[in-house]
């Protein structure tokens, strides 16, 4: 058993155990703190596979930038002393389950019917520079125009977030009369 | 036994499948979104994996999950701010609550 087959089953186990403990926990700060770790626990499988670049990029923006986010809104909205928040009846619970257990089986199924090959060695992973050029280049391959997109998406929803949680009434800055 | 491309898939199959679970059960909106981040990093770990294994270092498989990141950032500040709108409006999170559009 090798240091590398070692740490790809113990992030696994971790990785899934936070995910279990977001979709379980009751209450949302947990929730929020469950979600930070399985993030977490993604980008060391990220590390893993050498996307040293990706890994760290999930590491600031996801649970830096969006775990923080979810925990401001938590704490704006929630009382989180109160320790629970409303569950759904067991029926619904079960018919889940079985919904999540068959696409499950699904998924599964098509991946390891596939014939991917185990034994395939890995390549060596595409390193910052190349990921640069990639998102940058114009040709074939290249990824500029959802690097444009991407950026005026991200504008529209800083400005939508802006008008839908301001107040109505203070958008601007009413002239004092004298 | 080294961890292959089918060990990564089934992995996130799982992850995916706790996220889909978790929207399907919760009813509070911010737990929802956590649940639908979960899903999104089941996809982003997807395309890694194969981009490692499959692909021979494609470039590709490292640019979308970088989109899906910056998507999943762009879904957040939306839906924080409408839970934070509805919050002033009922004080209250609970997603049975906000069906005034339901036909």
């Amino acid at each position: 058993m090798t240091l590398e087959t070692f740490a790809f089953w113990i992030l696994a186990a971790y990785t899934l155990f936070a995910a279990y403990f977001v979709v379980t926990a009751r209450n949302l700060f947990r929730c929020a703190v469950g979600l930070a770790a399985a993030l977490i626990g993604i980008a060391g499988l990220y590390l893993l596979m050498e996307a040293t670049f990706l890994s760290s990029i999930q590491v600031a923006v996801y649970v830096g930038g969006v775990v923080v986010l979810v925990v401001f809104a938590v704490l704006m909205v929630e009382d989180v002393t109160q320790k629970e928040f409303l569950r759904s009846p067991l029926s619904r619970c079960l018919l889940a389950s079985v919904v999540a257990e068959l696409l499950l089986a699904i998924i599964a199924g098509t991946m390891l019917s596939q014939g991917f090959g185990a034994h395939r060695p890995p390549h060596a992973s595409a390193d910052v520079r190349v990921i640069g050029h990639a998102l940058l280049s114009t040709g074939p391959g290249g990824f500029v125009l959802p690097f444009e997109v991407i950026s005026l998406v991200l504008v529209a929803a800083l400005v939508g977030a802006i008008t839908v949680a301001g107040k109505p009434g203070d958008d601007y800055e009413k002239p004092e009369e004298d | 036994m080294h961890p292959g491309l089918e060990h990564y898939l089934i992995l996130s199959a799982l992850i995916f499948s706790f996220g889909v679970y978790g929207m399907l059960t919760r009813r509070n909106l911010v737990a929802m979104l956590l649940c639908v981040e979960l899903v999104l990093n089941a996809a982003a770990l997807n395309f890694v994996a194969f981009h490692r294994f499959l692909f021979e270092g494609d470039p590709a498989g490292t640019v979308f999950p970088i989109l899906i990141i910056a998507v999943a950032a762009a879904e957040a500040a939306v839906a924080l701010a409408i839970v934070i709108a509805l919050f002033r409006h009922r004080r209250n999170l609970d997603v049975r609550a906000a069906d005034t559009l339901r036909g």
